[in-house]
């Protein structure tokens, strides 16, 4: 068992996940991460488009997409290997002790299969029920993500759906039979404002005796409801730690940079603070920090890869980086 | 296993499904079919202008050779004729039907096709309507029964079978056309004035070359499938003719003595429609991978 | 409720639509007959002579004003009357009707077979199309889309009947004279089924619902029978309707071969001998059961996409 935690219910170990490159050559969309949640505390994964935060997610669960495969590390599940595992294994374990929210309401349900069955499927697969005892559960499980008539909902079809209940429908059908952790990989990218505050809600409500793993590339949804941020960057992760103090007293460039880029309304002129340059693409070998060429504090010791160190605020703020921001009251610039 | 990885979804029935998913491949399949015709097409030139002497008259003592025996590649038949004679002496019948028919349904499907695009509301319907009940009635009824009133013969028989299968390319060219309707230079052109008949020969046209092209060769192998099942049933060409279908109800008597007879011409008219689906399928990959590129 | 009244719309119109339909393909027939020369004459057949001919013309009318022969061929159609056969002189209705049953009953059990053939072989296709084995098959598919279905017929003689005398190939004589018919009529539609199959649980294989499907631990094979596949035909019953044409056709030539006594049979032979009361009389039958099925399924489309059925029309 590792993560040593009193309660850890997903633990990551230096995962590596490789995807054959045209060459010949390997990229690893994730690159040694490493890190573990507690029951009861959201993590946020905190990344752009292709940091790799999406994979990672896909591997807890052993689904990562070919032709990509976890090249090296292990994911543990309330001490279960992930990694390695049958397929048989794999298969109780998704639904059943981990559960996953995707992106798109829209896709992600069967057209011509009814709400009520698309749930009792997976109650029945892992919980063993009879239909009418399945269908009692899942109108149970409609209640508790707030849809209105749960039990007159059960016969309806994703097309009569609005895309926030159909959401509602996805965090449901993930809850159902009681994970350890919840994966939630973008859950509220695909809906409007008004709609996504009350999903958070209504997942921080729900993930109170679960772990719940939150990926997104918006700062704002991981101030919401996580208790601790991590950040990814190509791969890697270049800070860790509670969520308010990595908010508020970024260590590392990127890190601030994220923030500093997010659009503030609340001043007479908004203006954008883009971190400039693009972040690297696939490649096979990495050479020192990834961040380098948009780092405006690199130096000479970036060409060798930082590892992640305690910062010297919290006991687990962590940061990657050979040119930390000064830590200390230092605040974020208005 | 496999997650949907990102590969974009065909949304489209399409009419033959492409199963090689790279549209390279649409090259080497043009090219086999093509080779394919163009030897059909030399062969049947040939026979047109010499037709070999075997075809239609053959000596009793030689009949029923199995292929490869005593000198005759492909057997001889019933009456002593050699198979392979009969089979190129078939050519300008069945494939000359074929696409004759080919060309008459796709070119009056092209105008009633556009016809329908271009018309306004009450006159589209009405082509459409019609267009959706002949396609929804069986085409071998309506050729039968046309043949009845028209009687046999190459004329009759490709101008039935045309008439027939017209609304098919109807169909496909109406839909095409509509889309190209929208395109910028079209409604450029519209709104400079130009004449609609000028529009549609110089803009709509030739961006339909392909699909023209795609339906040419797929209707060319259905018109060959037909009019060989017409021949089977005696109601196609005169009974004397070589074509295929009459050699194969030919050799439905014989099927003990001689199978070759009748797997003969099978093979002939199986080789000539997978070529002409090659074809077509290879343009329709390759024109779909070139829309792709320039997308 | 809406669902029903959508459905009911539907029919409704579709009825009418029949109903018009069986009208312009009367009229058709009508004047197609008279295209073809003297109908009397036609009618006669080829070796009557001169007094024959006018017995006939007066039989049946035909000397009267044309408005008035339609007029009459209106009427008496609507009361499915088409006149005698001439061989034999049995109402063509009856000879058409009587041998409905063998032909529908052939007719069903070739699709039974083609959906018995062309789901799972299409299912397993659209799996892993680029599995080595399956690009084999599917090049086998091809080939036997090109391959004529009554050619298929004449082979499957050759095999079963000439070589391995198992079975016969002459009508109906036991309950195995219906495999060799079902599997040719089957033939012509199995190719193009399994394609399209084959390219819809492709698809539906990469759509997100099948991820979420596996992320609530389904098997494969779950996935594909429970997931895919449904939404596969749903595609597919679309074509099964336009399909039903295409068997009309294919049991022309089928039941050709096999001489089988469905109306098929009777259609090709009636044209052969001219007997323009019988081809009427078929031809409107087969008329009406296209259309018919067509609507049948067009309903039946609705009622089991459920993204349809609020829908109007």
């Amino acid at each position: 068992m590792m993560g040593g935690a009193t309660d850890t219910v997903l633990a990551v170990e230096d995962l590596r996940i490789g995807f054959p490159l045209a060459d010949g050559g390997v990229f690893n969309a994730v690159d040694g991460v490493s890190l573990a949640i507690a029951r009861g505390e959201i993590l946020g994964l905190v990344g752009e488009s292709g940091s790799g935060k999406s994979m990672l997610a896909l591997a807890t669960m052993g689904l990562v997409p070919r032709p990509g495969r976890v090249a090296g590390g292990r994911i543990e599940v309330l001490g279960e290997p992930v990694t390695g595992a049958p397929e048989k294994r794999l298969r109780a374990l998704r639904g059943g002790r981990i559960g996953m929210v995707f992106q798109d309401p829209m896709t992600g349900l069967n057209p011509v299969r009814s709400v009520g069955s698309i749930l009792a499927e997976s109650i029945r697969r892992h919980q063993g029920l009879d239909k009418a005892a399945a269908l009692d559960r899942a109108e149970a499980a409609l209640k508790a993500v707030g849809i209105p008539a749960p039990r007159a909902r059960l016969e309806a079809y994703p097309h009569q759906l609005s895309g926030g209940l159909r959401q509602r429908v996805m965090i449901a059908l993930a809850l159902v039979n009681h994970p350890a952790v919840i994966v939630a990989d973008e859950p509220t990218t695909a809906l409007d404002a008004t709609i996504q505050a009350q999903i958070l809600d209504l997942l921080r409500t729900r993930l109170s005796d679960a772990g719940g793993l939150l990926i997104t590339h918006d700062l704002g949804v991981a101030a919401e409801i996580c208790d601790r941020i991590a950040v990814i960057y190509h791969g890697r992760l270049v800070e860790t730690g509670p969520a308010a103090e990595v908010l508020s007293r970024p260590v590392h460039p990127y890190t601030a940079g994220l923030i500093a880029a997010a659009p503030r309304f609340d001043r007479a002129r908004p203006r954008l603070n883009p971190i400039p340059g693009q972040p690297p693409g696939p490649v096979a070998e990495r050479r020192g920090c990834s961040f380098r060429p948009r780092c405006a504090h690199a130096g000479e010791a970036c060409g060798v890869a930082p590892a992640l160190e305690p910062v010297g605020l919290s006991a687990d703020h962590r940061a990657a980086c050979w040119h930390p921001l000064p830590a200390a009251g230092r605040r974020v610039p208005a | 296993m496999t997650v949907g990885d990102a590969v974009p979804r065909q949304g489209l029935f399409l009419r033959r499904f492409r199963f090689w998913r790279s549209g390279g491949s649409g090259r080497w399949m043009l090219v086999a079919g093509l080779a394919v015709v163009l030897l059909l097409a030399i062969a049947t030139v040939a026979a047109l202008v010499a037709p070999p002497p075997g075809a239609f008259a053959g000596s009793l003592l030689e009949r029923w050779k199995a292929p490869l025996e005593a000198g005759y590649l492909l057997g001889t038949d019933q009456l002593g004729r050699p198979l392979l004679a009969r089979v190129l002496a078939g050519m300008p019948w069945s494939l000359g039907i074929a696409l004759t028919a080919a060309l008459i349904s796709v070119g009056l499907g092209t105008l009633a096709g556009l016809a329908a695009a271009w018309a306004p509301g009450l006159t589209r319907r009405a082509i459409l309507r019609l267009v959706d009940t002949v396609i929804a009635f069986p085409s071998l009824v309506i050729a039968v029964t046309v043949i009845a009133v028209l009687g046999r013969g190459f004329w009759p028989l490709a101008l039935t079978l045309g008439l027939a299968t017209w609304p098919i390319a109807a169909r496909v060219v109406y839909a095409e056309a509509m889309s190209v309707a929208r395109r910028d230079y079209v409604l450029a052109a519209q709104l400079a004035g130009v004449g609609s008949v000028t529009i549609l020969i110089t803009h709509v046209l030739p961006a339909l070359r392909p699909t023209l092209l795609v339906m040419l060769a797929f209707t060319f192998a259905d018109m060959l499938i037909a009019e060989s099942a017409l021949s089977f049933l005696g109601l196609g060409v005169p009974l004397t003719a070589p074509s295929w279908g009459n050699m194969l109800s030919e050799s439905r008597e014989y099927l003990v003595e001689a199978p070759w007879m009748m797997l003969v011409p099978a093979g002939a008219i199986v080789l000539a429609v997978v070529a002409l689906n090659l074809v077509g399928d290879g343009v329709a990959a390759i024109s779909r991978r070139r829309a792709r590129d320039l997308a | 409720m809406t669902r029903w009244r959508a459905v009911g719309d539907v029919l409704l119109r579709r009825v009418v639509e029949l109903a018009i339909l069986l009208f312009a393909i009367s009229t058709l027939l009508f004047f197609l007959l008279r295209l073809s020369g003297d109908p009397a004459a036609v009618l006669a057949g080829e070796e009557a002579d001169p007094e024959t001919v006018a017995l006939i013309a007066e039989r049946y009318g035909l000397d009267r004003p044309l408005m008035v022969q339609y007029l009459q061929y209106l009427a008496s159609t609507l009361l499915l009357d088409f006149g005698e056969s001439l061989r034999g002189g049995l109402p063509a209705i009856w000879m058409v009707l009587d041998r409905l049953g063998s032909t529908l009953l052939l007719s069903f059990l070739a699709l039974a077979t083609t959906i018995a053939i062309a789901v799972p072989l299409g299912a397993w296709l659209g799996m892993r199309p680029d599995a080595a084995e399956r690009k084999v098959v599917n090049g086998g598919v091809y080939i036997m889309q090109g391959i004529p279905g009554y050619i298929v017929g004449l082979i499957l003689i050759q095999i079963f009947v000439v070589e391995l005398r198992w079975l016969t190939s002459i009508g109906i004589t036991s309950w195995t004279s219906w495999i060799l018919p079902a599997l040719t009529l089957a033939s012509f539609l199995v190719p193009k089924m399994v394609r399209v199959l084959a390219a819809n649980v492709s698809e539906a294989l990469r759509e997100d619902y099948i991820r979420t499907a596996r992320a609530c631990g389904a098997t494969e094979r779950e996935i594909l029978w429970r997931h895919a596949v449904p939404n596969a035909l749903l595609g597919a019953t679309a074509l099964i309707g336009t399909q039903f044409a295409f068997l009309m056709s294919g049991s022309l030539v089928t039941e050709w071969i096999f001489s089988w006594p469905g109306f098929g049979a009777l259609l090709i032979e009636s044209v052969d001998r001219l007997d323009f009361p019988v081809v009427q009389a078929a031809v409107f039958v087969i008329a009406f059961l296209v259309f018919a099925v067509n609507a049948v399924t067009d309903v039946a489309f609705r009622l089991i996409d459920p993204r349809l059925r609020e829908q109007r029309s």
